[in-house]
């Protein structure tokens, strides 16, 4: 039995890249050009509570994971990948 | 150690470090299990003293139908609390209550139970004992220790704090190539017979310990009463669990994200200790019980069985000749004793390998204990779960010199030598261990114990 709260969701496909990229914070200098998601609500952005953290676990292949709250999500944004790859070299 | 440090990662945790698991049939048709964490505690290690993690999930897993999967789960959960934020010091005068205002760093926790119908919470704020810290800042230890012990609404009863190590071992001979101590005029690098010498003899662990109902942990919600059905055996271990992710901001706060990864377990003693290599400990914390058949050639073939009649020329010739798999250590530890074996007992749970405690509920609590548990022919006993005073030390090392193989195969005569290793620790009345809840014996004071 996993601890109660574990719960592993495997996402498919691809999940709101404006969502990821918010929850960095602004020291981040992702484009804005390339941001073509809806804006957040605030009550998405109250329901964070928490560090989000993303792990690139393939850059390749653009598989990312996100870690939140006790949660794990994984999915698959080769754009969004590339993105971040190329902040971290700023 | 039973699992104490035992793996490359753990021992940079000892907050998560699962140290050692017990399991036993208790009066009034319950069963006890502890299991330890935080080891080889120096009593007097203050003003921080010791305690569990408020950012580690503690459990106490059960299988009971044989998958090596938890069918029921007790998860414990930690927040500490700082009464007065303008002193260094764990107390600011005589602790005589869970409620002193003296005390200043303390720590709650929940008890969750899990089954596959869902999670429900029994309790919540349950308070810890203090550590012991010594005469004047608790002074009424043992009364501090009971006020700790709560039942909750659906019979069971939980401990969780601060306890003398029940294990006993004698690290200092074991780990210096393999030495017994008395015979270790016999090794390969001889020196004078000696007694041994109990390393945890003064320290202190912190204890999870339950009392439950034995319809609450079985497949049928029954007590079972014939030791040769197989749904009469339970499978136990504990672990320990860490969020994936930790990160830290400059004022020295940590954060946590993602789902909790087991970092620890246990089941058996000494299993990840001296059955797995090194260079696999970290992932055998890291995997579930019912995972545990890419171990099982360790256990079939295990290092220690090959390092015996090396260390001690001419002392073990039969256990050198043998060189077929350990049925009788796979069975023991991985699958449990099958049916037909030993008379009148069996803790099979099936073919699933997987280290698990193994502790046939249909067999009574014995009256006269054996310290060698089935190798003493005391059915209660180590393999059938583990007590306190199990010695399990001597019982496995017997078991891996060859003194369970007659039970596969009753043409393999055991080395005289088999029944002469012992650990040498046996028996430190130190512990004190108790007759009742929780079992394990009050903390060394870190007034008394320096």
């Amino acid at each position: 039995m996993e601890p109660v709260t574990r719960r592993s969701f495997l996402v498919t496909g691809s999940v709101g890249a404006a969502g990821a990229a918010t929850a960095f914070g602004t020291g981040w200098a992702l484009s804005a050009a390339n941001d073509n998601e809806a804006a957040l609500s605030q009550d998405e952005i109250d329901d964070l509570n928490g560090p989000l953290v993303v792990q690139l676990t393939n850059a390749a292949a653009g598989e990312l994971e996100v870690l939140v709250g006790e949660r794990e999500v994984t999915f698959t944004d080769k754009a969004l990948a590339a993105r971040l790859l190329r902040a971290a070299k700023s | 150690m039973s699992s104490h440090r035992e793996a490359p990662s753990i021992l940079k945790d000892p907050l998560a470090d699962n140290t050692d698991t017990y399991a036993f049939v208790t009066p009034n048709n319950t069963v006890t299990i502890v299991t330890n964490y935080v080891p080889v505690q120096a009593p007097a290690g203050g003003p921080n003293f010791y305690e569990f993690g408020d950012d580690v999930t503690y459990q106490i897993n059960i299988d009971n139908n044989g998958d090596g999967k938890a069918d029921v789960t007790y998860q414990f959960r930690f927040e500490n609390k700082i009464t007065n934020p303008n002193t260094f010091l764990y107390n600011t005068g005589p602790i005589d209550s869970l409620t002193s205002a003296n005390w200043n760093r303390r720590q709650t926790y929940s008890v969750t139970r899990i089954t596959r119908q869902g999670a429900s919470l029994l309790a919540k704020g349950l308070a810890c004992p203090p550590c012991n810290v010594g005469p004047r800042s608790t002074p009424n230890y043992s009364g501090l220790a009971d006020e700790a012990i709560y039942t909750m609404p659906r019979g069971e009863r939980v401990f969780a704090g601060q306890r003398a190590d029940a294990f006993f071992v004698d690290l200092g001979s074991v780990f210096d190539l393999g030495t017994l101590r008395p015979f270790q005029n016999l090794h390969l690098i001889p020196t004078a017979a000696a007694d041994g010498r109990d390393s945890l003899a003064r320290a202190n662990v912190h204890t999870i310990a339950i009392e439950i109902p034995i319809p609450r942990a079985t497949q049928r919600d029954d007590v079972p009463r014939d030791p040769m059905k197989q749904s009469a055996t339970i499978g136990v271990w504990g672990a320990a669990y860490r969020q994936k992710a930790t990160l830290r901001d400059r004022s020295g706060r940590a954060s946590f994200a993602g789902p909790w990864m087991q970092v620890s377990r246990l089941g058996n003693p000494l299993f990840n200790e001296v059955i797995v290599p090194m260079a696999r400990k970290d992932e055998w914390n890291a995997v579930r019980p019912h995972q545990d058949s890419s171990f099982a050639k360790f256990v079939a073939q295990p290092e220690l069985a090959k390092l015996l009649p090396v260390l001690y020329p001419g002392v073990f010739p039969n256990l050198k000749a043998l060189t077929k798999d350990r049925a009788d250590l796979l069975a023991v530890l991985l699958t449990g004793i099958p049916a037909g074996l030993i008379p009148g007992f069996q803790n099979f749970t099936g073919r699933t390998q997987a280290d698990m405690l193994r502790l046939n509920l249909a067999i009574p609590p014995s009256a006269t204990p054996n310290r060698l548990g089935l190798l003493g022919g005391d059915l209660a006993g180590f393999p059938n779960g583990r007590r306190l005073t199990d010695d399990v030390v001597t019982i496995e090392l017997r078991a891996v010199a060859g003194a369970t193989y007659p039970l596969v195969d009753p043409t393999f005569t055991p080395d005289d030598a088999v029944s002469a290793v012992e650990d040498g620790t046996f028996n430190n009345p130190g512990r004190q261990l108790l007759d009742r809840f929780p079992y394990m014996g009050l903390p060394y004071s870190g007034y008394d114990v320096p």
